[in-house]
């Protein structure tokens, strides 16, 4: 299944609003897994660990296959990840960009958001969480829900 | 606090039309209440309806959800709702999934985790759901009676206005600790009845003000919840005098017969057979009363709007002009299933807007046959509901009834409604010189000193006409087969032609 190609920029962006928020506290390759980590800690308190990691899970499916080296990628119980670090992600802050498997984990997550909870919910989540990223200029107009 | 040193209670608005005359005007302010009912039955989504109502981002609202259904899909099916607005989300209302905590942990984890998410958020309404859920857990460190109260003072001493939803069986009332805690008891019924679905609300408990009581009719749609209190919405309004005024039918020699016309804020009840003219007169007497400045609404059951005014202009009368002014309207009642109350609703809906002082209803068969199946057999009740609601705000209502033509009796309704109705007009027919005729006769007049006469009328290209003088050459002319008084047998001789009448018809 594929996704609308705003939502890779939306992925993209969001990475990069990660890791230029904290530049100074850790490596930005870092940026994905905690892109990751706080869509986790958001939609398990609204979903709860086990509604999470249903979501997380599909989302890891649909990105394998694109990117077969998230075949090394695990989801944990409480719907942690296991196994990114292996898996090639790039960031450069300067061209705002990003890329590589990661990326496309998250793409994914986006997707299963917009599909069931609709643009306008996805974009006040994703706006609560990273107030710099303007969401709505990659995937505004998509629809209320897929 | 009030002048009386009294603690005034605010009342919340409910977020659900017709629930806040219901409860008496809102839900009072930090209470604790329940929400019950099968699955279905609309409990979430009224607990939604009052958390988009109330919730801000100074005082938002923390809704907890446990095992059941996924908060996710939930929020997808809820946002189809128009009461939905999802700019709200998640600064004003913020969802919190307690799964895990039910699933791992005891009550007094649970507790404590809404504690914390309260004390955090400072929330002015609070959810549970479903709260059965965690009430179904096996008992360990806090029995659940405990539980419920210490989260019951907890949420009040925060100044939280709180609904717990659970599926309860109404067996359950009389025992579970939960109904003797909450402050307010909310219980949603639907059953199926014949091929019909009827949803019933009522509030069981409600401390702290007055609601009314007995079971109120509510619709799910796609604004949510609707609820249609049995009182129509009107307990709070000034009962209007109505005073001594006469309201003409536009037909002079029917005026005579009710002694100057229908008193304002009567119930006038046409009955009669098919074909007699009930519907002609219910139309000459909402287009006069256009006429004189009376704006009017027509809920018509068995015939569309467009059919009814086609029928009024080959009477000479134009029914659309003043819809396009805004003094008539014409509601088409006929979907199946409705109740007495959501009818009530867009009627009352209608005079409120266009300021109705005549309405009539056309026909009581048509309006019983668009009911529920259930609520067919409250409909008297209902009908006096309603008639009393309408009339005690100064509307004048004229109801037409079909009746079976019989030889032998003289009946003025199926429904056993004549006592709801103030005046009472029978039309029949009559075999007279081989011709079948039609008489007219006030038969009741409630503080009216109306006409006896009888009266032998025509329906013409200008409506009802009234023929001559009362029919004095006739005996029992209301069996239908009269006797001529000057002749030896029945079916007498004929009706003297009258210049007057001739040249009004």
């Amino acid at each position: 299944m594929t996704t609308p190609p705003q939502l890779r920029k939306l992925a993209n962006r969001l990475v990069v609003c990660e890791a230029a928020s904290s530049k100074a506290s850790g490596p930005v390759e870092s940026a994905v897994p905690r892109v990751y980590e706080k869509l986790r800690m958001r939609l398990s308190a609204l979903a709860g660990v086990a509604g999470f990691q249903s979501l997380a899970f599909r989302a890891l499916a649909q990105a394998r296959s694109e990117s077969p080296g998230l075949r090394l990628v695990e989801i944990a119980a409480d719907g942690t990840l296991k196994g990114l670090g292996g898996v090639e992600s790039s960031v450069d802050i300067d061209n705002d960009s990003a890329g590589g498997g990661g990326v496309v984990l998250i793409e994914q997550l986006l997707d299963l958001l917009l599909i069931f909870l609709g643009e306008a919910l996805t974009l006040n989540l994703i706006s609560d969480l990273w107030p710099d990223a303007a969401p709505e200029d990659c995937i505004s107009g998509k629809g209320k829900s897929a | 606090m009030s002048t009386q040193g009294k603690v005034t209670i605010l009342k919340l608005p409910t977020g659900v039309p017709g629930l806040d005359e219901i409860v008496g005007g809102g839900l009072p302010e930090f209470s604790f209440n329940i929400i019950a009912g099968a699955p279905g039955s609309g409990k979430t989504t009224l607990a939604h309806q009052f958390v988009f109502a109330n919730a801000t981002p100074e005082r938002p609202a923390l809704y907890f959800t446990v095992l059941g259904e996924s908060a996710i899909k939930m929020l997808r099916y809820q946002q189809q709702y128009t009461f939905f607005d999802p700019a709200k989300l998640p600064g004003s209302i913020r969802f919190i999934n307690l799964s895990q905590v039910v699933l791992e942990k005891d009550l007094g984890a649970v507790l404590e985790e809404i504690t914390k998410e309260v004390e955090k958020a400072n929330p002015a309404v609070v959810v549970v759901d479903s709260f059965r859920t965690i009430a179904r857990k096996p008992q360990s460190d806090m029995d659940l009676q405990s539980f419920i109260q210490r989260l019951a003072l907890f949420l009040a001493s925060w100044q939280a206005t709180t609904f717990l939803i659970g599926e309860y069986a109404e067996e359950e009332l009389r025992d579970n600790p939960i109904f003797t805690v909450a402050d307010g008891l909310f219980w949603l019924r639907q059953t199926a009845e014949r091929n019909s679905i009827v949803r019933k609300l009522q509030i069981i408990k409600l401390r702290g003000q007055a609601s009314v009581p007995g079971l109120h009719t509510f619709r799910i749609t796609d604004a949510g919840v609707q609820a249609f209190s049995r009182t129509f919405g009107l307990t709070e309004r000034v009962k209007k005098q109505t005073g001594q005024r006469r309201l003409s039918f536009g037909i002079p020699e029917l005026d005579v017969m009710l002694d100057g016309g229908v008193r304002e804020g009567d119930s006038v009840l046409i009955a009669g057979s098919s074909g007699t003219g009930k519907s002609v007169l219910a139309t000459q007497f909402i287009a006069e009363g256009i006429s004189q400045g009376e704006p009017g609404i027509v809920a018509v059951f068995e015939e569309r709007p467009q059919a009814y005014t086609e029928r009024a202009i080959s009477l000479g009368l134009d029914l659309e002009t003043p819809q396009s002014e805004g003094k008539l309207t014409i509601l088409y009642l006929r979907p199946l299933d409705l109740s007495v109350d959501e009818t009530m609703q867009s009627i009352l809906d209608a005079v409120q807007k266009i300021g109705a002082k005549r309405l009539v209803i056309d026909s009581l068969a048509g309006f019983e046959m668009a009911l529920s199946p259930g609520f067919r057999a409250d409909f008297r009740e209902s009908l006096y509901r309603m008639i009393f609601a309408l009339t005690g705000i100064g509307v004048t209502i004229l109801s037409t009834v079909e009746v079976d033509e019989s030889f032998t009796e003289f009946p003025f309704s199926t429904y056993s409604i004549s006592f709801l109705c103030d005046d009472i007009v029978r039309l029949r027919y009559v075999s007279i010189d081989a011709q079948l005729r039609k008489i007219m006769v006030v038969i009741k007049m409630r503080g009216g000193n109306h006409a006896k006469d009888i009266r032998e009328y025509e329906i013409t290209p200008k409506g009802v006409v009234i023929l001559g003088k009362r029919l004095t050459d006739f005996q029992g002319l209301i069996s239908g087969i009269p006797v001529h008084s000057n002749r030896s047998g029945r079916v007498g001789g004929s009706l003297p032609p009258d210049p007057e009448v001739n040249d009004k018809s």
